[in-house]
């Protein structure tokens, strides 16, 4: 009988995609090799532009000149107090005035069109992904992951202002701005910390970063064992996996596996933003203060008097 | 690539992997934990089920027990609602200001809170020890516990170093689900306004730019976990490079997400030690900035 030799492969034959995937790719790649050294890829580029790409960036151009030449009109086009204001000017959404109307754009008119700009920016980036994901053979999660963020984003930025029936709802675009917006939307409607759907929001963002923490500690802690290389290990697991498995189920008596550990981290990321919309979204429509709604739930006490502000010896 | 891997690793790797009880079999062995190595011996270094136990864990353990003990004892039981409710509501104030930094007498107010900050305090630390232990049995390096380190430090800032930096231990936090919340919420509004606390908002950034990274690493793999292409790996670096110019590479996102993780929370730890101690409100902290000489006049 005659020998039959197999070839030396583990998963199955190289799927031949065609060359439209390397078409549309600009510019030569770039090593810089002391990257290696931090145990970082040392590649830069080549980049891949293409029609949603340049579709993105051109609205995402349109947003950022709208938004940095009315800030600079603030300050009378001055380079040194544009510097020294960046942090403060800001872009305001129309007055409560207009309504869902369309405002003069110096009454706000600039904000809507930089926002719009910016959602069709944020989506033709969606699309990019997507399609870009799809031409390489891989499932297209991280459009799949981007999707939590934007449903936040459109969350505060439209829908929110589209059912209270005012732009004005909506955030100014402008460090100080957005700060302060964030600040008086939870005191208008009765501290935040009571919004559950704010506290699941702050806990997937915190548990996101703890996972993250946590699975990237264990990863590095098992590079010479291999544990890095996740699609091979997620196969067919050898010894890297199967002490990070046993150092979770040692410590705290569960252990995910290298295929689940990123379903947990995917789910967290999502939830946060997801969670954080919902929360945003009832804030106003449905529910006007939510340290009354925290009594009525009974996970607060009206008996109790807040504690005291007591103010620092100055 | 600077990071090795063991020639033999790979060659242990499983088509759909072990069983648990195989895995066990082989690691679960006596020996090589941080007693072992200075004393030759260690009493403690069996496993309990799943969870390993070894001296560390014992003293976690008597941390976690008498922690909790005080803990439900101060917010359930004394809380003056039903059990239900004080599960939620219940509260554990610090020492009033006038101790200091003084211990409280048994039954005076703030000893339930000085107790359970004490034994919570070695709980965490016997805790990071045993990761190490751990860590030491099934031969990783020491990253896992060096975070945990870090998250222990955010508990260590809060209720000890910054309490002792101010004189008082009635700095420290009260324990509570909603009551530590208004801590939260009263301690931001105390200090003027934590959003312009620039260790704040270095510290918020980069937890949602961790949480943005942990989104981008999980779907990176699960977009090629159900392949059958043996170039996967290369098409996901490419996938990276293509969208935004730059692939981390595989080493390097785990590196990447636990230095983002640990920073940012370090970062926190500044944002709550500079409050009050030396900064007193964060609003006016910024009259710097439009001062400075150079702008002077703009």
């Amino acid at each position: 009988m005659a020998d039959i030799t197999l070839p030396p492969q583990s998963r199955g034959p190289d799927l031949d995609i065609g060359n439209e995937q390397t078409a549309g790719r600009l510019g030569k790649p770039v090593f810089v090799h002391w990257l290696e050294d931090l145990g970082f890829d040392p590649q830069f580029g080549p980049f891949y532009l293409g029609f949603w790409g340049a579709a993105a960036f051109i609205f995402a151009g349109a947003f950022t000149f709208i938004w940095l030449m009315t800030m600079l009109q603030q300050v009378n086009y001055n380079a040194l107090a544009f510097i020294k204001y960046f942090a403060v000017l800001q872009l305001d959404p129309p007055p409560s005035y207009y309504g869902m109307g369309v405002p003069p754009l110096e009454q706000g008119g600039w904000w809507l069109l930089a926002t719009l700009f910016l959602t069709l920016s944020i989506f033709a980036w969606l699309i990019r992904i997507w399609v870009r994901a799809q031409t390489l053979g891989l499932r297209p999660y991280l459009a799949y992951g981007f999707t939590g963020a934007i449903i936040l984003y459109l969350a505060i930025y439209i829908i929110r202002p589209i059912i209270m029936g005012s732009w004005a709802e909506a955030p100014p675009h402008g460090i100080k701005g957005l700060l302060d917006w964030t600040n008086n939307v939870s005191v208008a409607y009765g501290n935040f910390y009571y919004n559950p759907f704010h506290m699941l929001s702050i806990f997937f963002l915190l548990g996101s970063t703890l996972l993250f923490s946590m699975h990237g500690a264990t990863i590095w802690a098992l590079e010479k064992y291999g544990a890095q290389e996740e699609e091979d290990e997620i196969e067919a697991p050898g010894t890297g996996t199967e002490r990070a498995q046993l150092f979770w189920r040692w410590t705290m008596g569960f252990n995910a596996n290298a295929y689940s550990i990123h379903l947990w981290a995917f789910w967290f990321a999502w939830l946060c933003g997801f969670t954080g919309a919902v929360g945003i979204l009832l804030s106003g429509t449905l529910v006007n203060d939510w340290f009354q709604w925290a009594i009525e739930a009974q996970i607060n006490y009206p008996q109790v008097a807040p504690p005291p502000v007591v103010l620092p010896p100055q | 690539m600077a990071v090795k891997v063991l020639d033999w690793a790979r060659e242990t790797r499983v088509v759909g992997g072990r069983t648990i009880d195989e895995i066990e079999a082989d690691f679960r062995k006596p020996g090589n934990t941080m007693m072992y190595r200075i004393f030759g011996f260690d009493l403690f270094d069996f496993w309990i089920g799943p969870f390993y136990v070894g001296f560390w864990g014992l003293v976690s353990m008597f941390g976690i027990f008498f922690g909790s003990v005080f803990y439900l004892y101060g917010t359930v039981i004394l809380g003056p609602y039903s059990y239900g409710q004080n599960f939620f509501a219940g509260r554990i104030d610090p020492p009033p200001a006038e101790v200091g930094l003084g211990l409280v007498p048994a039954g005076q107010p703030g000893y339930l809170w000085q107790m359970t900050v004490l034994f919570a305090t070695i709980a965490f630390f016997g805790w990071m020890m045993r990761q190490f232990d751990i860590s030491m049995k099934l031969d990783l390096g020491p990253q896992v516990a060096i975070s945990y380190g870090i998250v222990f430090s955010s508990w260590l800032t809060l209720q000890v170093i910054r309490p002792i930096a101010l004189g008082t231990w009635s700095e420290g936090f009260t324990l509570g689900i909603m009551p530590h919340l208004d801590w939260v919420s009263n301690f931001g509004y105390r200090y003027n306004n934590f959003f312009y606390n620039p260790f704040h908002a270095l510290a918020i950034s980069g937890i949602f730019f961790t949480t943005f990274l942990l989104a981008c690493h999980g779907s990176a793999i699960l977009s090629g976990a159900q392949s059958r292409d043996p170039n996967v790996v290369e098409h996901i670096n490419d996938y990276w490079r293509d969208i935004q110019g730059y692939s981390i590479g595989e080493v390097g996102i785990h590196r990447a997400g636990a230095l983002a993780a640990g920073g940012s929370i370090l970062l926190a730890n500044l944002c709550i030690l500079f409050s009050g101690w030396p900064v007193q409100d964060w609003v006016s902290f910024w009259n710097f900035w439009n001062t400075l000489p150079f702008w002077s006049g703009v």
